[in-house]
C-alpha cells in the first residue's frame, strides 16, 4: 500500500522557490553586517614581488584589509579530503592552497587580499586601489603538456608538475598481450574539454563571530555543511567543532562545485573573529567562472580490441587529468576511483588496464562536477565501441548486445564482479537498450538514414553506460583513499502531536528532497505529507551529515531515514501494545493505526505519540520520547545503468547539428517521485549535451580564461534541444531498504558520447570517416571534418 | 591575441622611421591617448582612454622601443594597466622601402591580455585591435600629409629629430626594464 511512492507528488519546496521567496545565502542580512571582496589574480603564473595597500586602507567605508602575510602561518590552506598514492606507493603531492597567496599566484583568480567595507560596492571599489607588483611567468594549462619535460612548474616540489600516477585493473603486459593478438583495434585520442559548472546560485559565505557567545556562524551556499565545518575546523582554522555552526540554507544548484570546502569560507570565518563583525562574501559571476571549482579536463589514449565475432578481448585507457593549480576537495578520487573503477562499463571485458597520471596545470582547481569521473569514463567506452562499429562494418546496438554482461539481480545471482575493483549490485543490461530502440524505431530510421538526399546528413548514436551511485561504504571509500566517512546520518522525532520532524544529513541544493523525503516517511509510517517536515542544512539541529552529491541522497541518506521509522514504529508498537492491552506480536500497523490482529481494536499515531511525551500510562521500563537518530553505512555503491539514443542532422554547407531526437532509457532502482527522477534525467541531458555541442572552458596559452562570461561561453538553452523522450525500466537495489539507485547524475553521464557518436555516424555514412570531432562539435568543427 | 597587419606611407622610410620615433606624433595620433610622457631613452609612459563597446576604461601604461635597426625594423614593448585588465604587447616592426617612394610598414606581435578583458568578449577583441590599429595609420598619414602641405620642407622633420627628453622630475622606474 502506497499512497505516496511512486506518485509525482508536486514539489513543496517549488512555491517559496517560483515566488521568489527561497532564503539563499546572499538573502540573510545581520545587524552591523560588513562585505567583502577578494582581488584576485589576473594571472596565470607570477610571483608577487610586493601589494601596498596604502591607499585602498583610506577608501571610503574600508574596515580591513588582509593579504596572505596577515594570515597565520598555522593556517597553511583548505586541505584535500581524498588520498591517492603514486604507483610506487608515495603519497600525492599536496602542495599547500593557502586562503590568500603569499608568494606566488598559481590561476588566474589565486586570491591575492581581502577587502572589508561597509558595502560591496565601496569594497570592490577599494580593491582597485591596492597595488600589487607582479613578476610574470610562463603558464601551463594542458594536462598532457604540463608533464612534459621543461614544462613550467606550477609547485616547486611536484617534478614534472605529476601529482600522482596511478593504475588499475589486469597487469599491462596481459591487456597488450590480447591487443596484439586482437582480431580488431579501434584506438581514438581524445580530449574530454573542461567543464564550469555554473550553479545559478553564485557562491556566497557570511561569517559570524558572536563574542557574546564565543561562538562562530558559517553560512555559505554548500551541498556539504558538516564537512565543511569539519574540514574548516579541524583542519584550516583549528576551531574548536561544538563552537562552530555551518548552515547551508537554501542553494541554487552545485552540480558538484558546492561540495567542496573552498578558502572564502574558511577567510570570511577568519576574518570575522579579526574585526568581530559579520562578514558576507558574494561572487560574481566572473568570480564564479574562474573559482567555482571546474570539472572533466581529459587528455586520453584509449584502445579497444576485439575478437573475429566482435567480442571485446582488452582495453586499454591511457589518461591525463588536470588537476589544476591545487588539489580541490575531492579531486584525486575523480580520475581514479570514480572513472577507472567504472571501465567495465556493462560489457565482459576480460582484460582491463587504466592509468592515469593527474597534473598540476596554472588554471582553477578540476574537481567532480555531475557525473565525477564516470561521463569521462562512459565517453572512453562509448566512443570506442560505437568507432569500433563502423570500422568493422558492425550494427554498434548488435556490437554491444554481444558484450553485455548477462542479467544479475544480486539477490539469486551474486552481484557482478569486474576487473577494475567493484563489484555490481544488480544489471539487466539488454531491456534498456531494447526498449530504447522501440522508441527510436530503429529500423525505420535506417531506411531513412540509407535513403537520404539533400543538403543535409542524418546520424544515429548510442550510448549505454553504467554508474556508481550512493557513495559510500565508510569502509570501502577509506581503503580507496577518502579521508571522510561517507554514510549517512537521519533522526526522526515525532512530536508529540504526531507531526514528524525529519532531520537529514543530505543537503538538497535543488534535488526536491523536502518532497521525495516526505513521501518516503509519510508511507512508511502512514500519515499525511503535509503531517512531515523535512530539515537539512543546518549543524546545529542535524546531528552529523555527509551532504549530497554522488547521486547518494536517497540510497544513502533516505536509507537512513527508513532505519529511523522503523526504531520510532518498534516503540510505537510496544506503547500502543500497552495502550491496547495486547502484545506487540498480535498488532499491526497500517495507515496510521495499530490494530489488535482480528479485532477492530486500534490505536492511532497520534495517540501512541502523545502518551510518548505525556507517559502516565506507560510500559513499564520504557523510556519516554518518540525519536530516534540512525547512522546508515550502505553494503555498497548502487549501479544505475541506461541506454541513451541521439538522432542528428547535419547541414552539409555550414556545418551546424540540429539535435533532432533524443532518447534517455535509465535504470534507477525503484522511484519515489517519477515527476522529480524525470527532471533530475531533463537537467543532466542538459548537461551532458551541453558539452558535447555547446560548453567547454578554454584557456589561452598564457592561462586565461577566454571565455569567462556568459557573452563567451555557451551555456545551451531550452531551444538547443528537442522534447526529451524518457522512460525507464526498474531493476531495485538489492542492498538498501528502499532499493532505489540514485538518478541526479544519469542524464550527463550517458548522453555526451551518444551525440558525439551521432554526429560521427552522420559523418561516415556522408562519406567522411573521421574518428573525432572535438566538443564541443562547433559548425566550424563540423564543417571542418567535412572537408576532410 | 595576435596582432598583425600592414600599412604603406608616401614617404621614405628615413622619413618613416622619425615619425614613429617622435612621441608627441604618436599621442596624436593613437585614439584615446591623453599623454605620452619620456621617461627615459626611447621609453614612455602614457595614459589612455578606450572604448570598447559598452567597455570604457582608462589605461596607465608604459612603452618601449627596443632592437632599433634604423629605419629597417624595431620592436614597440608595452605594458598597459586597467581596472578591466591588463595588457602585455610586444610587436615587431618592419618598414621597406617599396618603388615610388613608398614606405611599407608591416607589424607582427602578440598581445597577451589579462582579466576581464581577457575572458570577456576576446574573440572580438583582435577585430577592434585591428580598427585600432587603423585608424592610427590613418591618422599617421593623414599627419604626414599636413605636415607636408603646411611645411613642406625637410627641417621640421629634421627639427623633430632634436627633440630631447625632458629633464625627469622621479628616477627611471626600474620595473620599466622588465616589460616583456
Amino acid at each position: 500500500m502506497t499512497k505516496y511512492i511512486g506518485k509525482s507528488v508536486k514539489r513543496v519546496e517549488d512555491k517559496r522557490f517560483i515566488t521568489g521567496q527561497g532564503k539563499y545565502t546572499d538573502d540573510i542580512k545581520m545587524p552591523g553586517m560588513v562585505y567583502a571582496y577578494i582581488l584576485r589574480s589576473p594571472y596565470a603564473h607570477a610571483t608577487v614581488n610586493s601589494i601596498n595597500i596604502d591607499a585602498a586602507k583610506s577608501a571610503e567605508g574600508v574596515v580591513a584589509i588582509y593579504t596572505g602575510a596577515d594570515i597565520p602561518e598555522a593556517i597553511a590552506g583548505v586541505p584535500c579530503g581524498w588520498q591517492v598514492n603514486f604507483k610506487n606507493g608515495d603519497i600525492m603531492k599536496e602542495p599547500p592552497h593557502p586562503l590568500l597567496v603569499r608568494k606566488k599566484v598559481r590561476h588566474v583568480g589565486d586570491g591575492v587580499a581581502i577587502i572589508i567595507a561597509d558595502t560591496r560596492a565601496n569594497a570592490k571599489d577599494a580593491s582597485e586601489l591596492v597595488d600589487v607588483d607582479y613578476d610574470l611567468h610562463d603558464a601551463v594549462t594542458d594536462p598532457k603538456a604540463a608533464a612534459q619535460p621543461g614544462a613550467p612548474l606550477v609547485h616547486a616540489d611536484a617534478p614534472n608538475n605529476i601529482a600522482f600516477d596511478w593504475q588499475l585493473g589486469n597487469p599491462k603486459e596481459e591487456v597488450a598481450a590480447a591487443l596484439a593478438s586482437a582480431a580488431h583495434v579501434t584506438e581514438l585520442d581524445f580530449v574530454n574539454q573542461r567543464m564550469i559548472p555554473n550553479a545559478m546560485e553564485p557562491r556566497s559565505a557570511i561569517g559570524h563571530y558572536d563574542t557574546a557567545y564565543d561562538k562562530y556562524t558559517l553560512y555559505t551556499s554548500t551541498q556539504n555543511p558538516h564537512l565543511t565545518r569539519l574540514l574548516m575546523c579541524a583542519f584550516v582554522l583549528g576551531l574548536p567543532e561544538h563552537k562552530v555552526r555551518v548552515v547551508g540554507p537554501d542553494v541554487g544548484g552545485g552540480f558538484g562545485s558546492k561540495i567542496f570546502h573552498y578558502i572564502e569560507e574558511a577567510l570570511v570565518v577568519w576574518c570575522s573573529k579579526q574585526i568581530e563583525l559579520p562578514i558576507k562574501w558574494t561572487c560574481d559571476r566572473s568570480e564564479a567562472f574562474l573559482t567555482d571549482a571546474h570539472g572533466r579536463d581529459h587528455v586520453t589514449n584509449a584502445k579497444m580490441g576485439f575478437d573475429a565475432d566482435g567480442k571485446i578481448v582488452a582495453l586499454q585507457a591511457n589518461t591525463f587529468a588536470n588537476m589544476g593549480a591545487y588539489l580541490s576537495t575531492f579531486a584525486p578520487a575523480v580520475p581514479t576511483y570514480l572513472h577507472g573503477t567504472l571501465l567495465q562499463g556493462l560489457y565482459t571485458t576480460p582484460k582491463i588496464n587504466v592509468d592515469v597520471t593527474a597534473t598540476f596545470t596554472h588554471t582553477n582547481a578540476v574537481d567532480a562536477y555531475r557525473g565525477a569521473g564516470r561521463p569521462e569514463a562512459t565517453f572512453l567506452l562509448e566512443r570506442l565501441i560505437d568507432l569500433a562499429a563502423l570500422e568493422m562494418e558492425m550494427d554498434p546496438t548488435e556490437l554491444r548486445f554481444k558484450n553485455f554482461i548477462p542479467a544479475f539481480d544480486g539477490v539469486e545471482q551474486e552481484g557482478y564482479v569486474t576487473q577494475v575493483a567493484l563489484q555490481y549490485d544488480s544489471g539487466n543490461y539488454a531491456p534498456v537498450l531494447t526498449r530504447a530502440l522501440e522508441m527510436v524505431g530503429y529500423e525505420a530510421f535506417r531506411e531513412e538514414q540509407k535513403n537520404q538526399k539533400g543538403d543535409k546528413l542524418l546520424g544515429i548514436g548510442f550510448s549505454t553506460y553504467v554508474e556508481a551511485c550512493g557513495i559510500a561504504p565508510s569502509a570501502v571509500v577509506g581503503a580507496l583513499g577518502a579521508r571522510a566517512g561517507l554514510f549517512e546520518s537521519a533522526q526522526v522525532r515525532v512530536q508529540p502531536t504526531g507531526k514528524v520532524s525529519v532531520y537529514t544529513g543530505s543537503h538538497s541544493h535543488g534535488q526536491g528532497h523536502e518532497t521525495t523525503f516526505a513521501q518516503v516517511v509519510a508511507d512508511r509510517m502512514g500519515i499525511p505529507l503535509e503531517d512531515v517536515e523535512i530539515i537539512h542544512g543546518d549543524s546545529d539541529s542535524v546531528a552529523f551529515g555527509m551532504g549530497t552529491y554522488g547521486s547518494r541522497s536517497l540510497a544513502v541518506g533516505g536509507s537512513a531515514i527508513v532505519k529511523s521509522i522503523d526504531k520510532v514504529l518498534e516503540k510505537g508498537a510496544k506503547i500502543a501494545a500497552h495502550l491496547l492491552e495486547a502484545s506487540t506480536d498480535d498488532l499491526d500497523y497500517a495507515e496510521g493505526k495499530w490494530t489488535v490482529k482480528g479485532t477492530d481494536k486500534s490505536v492511532g499515531f497520534g495517540d501512541v505519540s502523545l502518551t510518548a511525551y505525556v507517559p502516565h500510562n506507560y510500559p513499564e521500563g520504557l523510556e519516554p520520547g518518540l525519536d530516534f537518530s540512525s547512522f546508515y553505512d550502505p553494503a555498497n555503491f548502487t549501479y544505475p545503468f541506461g541506454a541513451h539514443v541521439a538522432i542528428v542532422e547535419i547541414d552539409k554547407e555550414t556545418g551546424f547539428t540540429k539535435l533532432k531526437r533524443f532518447i534517455a532509457v535509465d535504470d534507477v532502482g525503484n522511484v519515489i517521485n517519477p515527476m522529480i527522477v524525470d527532471g533530475q534525467i531533463h537537467g543532466g541531458l542538459a548537461q551532458g549535451i551541453g558539452q558535447a555541442m555547446l560548453e567547454g572552458a578554454i584557456y589561452d596559452e598564457t592561462g586565461q580564461l577566454i571565455n569567462g562570461s556568459y557573452m563567451d561561453y555557451c551555456m545551451p538553452r531550452a531551444d538547443d534541444f528537442p522534447s526529451f523522450e524518457v522512460d525507464r525500466t526498474v531493476t531495485p537495489c538489492p542492498h538498501n531498504p528502499l532499493g532505489v539507485k540514485g538518478a541526479g547524475e544519469a542524464g550527463c553521464i550517458g548522453s555526451t558520447p551518444a551525440v558525439v557518436n551521432a554526429v560521427i555516424d552522420a559523418l561516415w555514412k556522408g562519406g567522411h570517416k573521421v574518428k573525432d570531432v572535438k566538443m564541443p562539435m562547433t559548425p566550424e568543427r563540423v564543417w571542418t571534418a567535412m572537408q576532410g | 591575441m595576435v596582432v598583425k597587419g600592414n600599412h604603406d606611407f608616401k614617404v621614405s622610410r628615413e622619413q618613416l622611421w622619425i615619425y614613429l620615433m617622435d612621441p608627441i606624433v604618436l599621442a596624436k595620433i593613437t585614439p584615446g591617448v591623453s599623454r605620452l610622457e619620456i621617461i627615459g631613452e626611447d621609453k614612455f609612459k602614457s595614459v589612455s582612454e578606450i572604448k570598447i563597446g559598452p567597455v570604457k576604461a582608462s589605461f596607465t601604461g608604459k612603452l618601449k622601443v627596443v632592437d632599433k635597426d634604423q629605419p629597417a625594423s624595431f620592436v614597440i614593448k608595452m605594458e598597459q594597466l586597467s581596472r578591466i585588465g591588463n595588457a602585455h604587447v610586444s610587436v615587431q616592426m618592419n618598414i621597406e622601402e617599396k618603388e615610388g617612394g613608398i614606405a611599407a610598414l608591416a607589424f607582427d606581435g602578440k598581445a597577451d591580455l589579462s582579466g576581464v578583458i581577457a575572458r570577456t568578449g576576446q574573440r572580438v577583441l583582435s577585430g577592434v585591435a585591428n580598427v585600432i590599429t587603423r585608424e592610427v595609420f590613418s591618422a599617421l598619414e593623414k599627419h604626414i600629409e599636413e605636415n607636408k602641405q603646411t611645411v613642406e620642407s625637410e627641417e621640421s622633420i629634421q627639427s623633430m629629430k632634436t627633440i630631447k627628453p625632458p629633464e625627469l622630475e622621479d628616477p627611471i622606474d626600474p620595473a620599466i626594464n622588465s616589460i616583456g
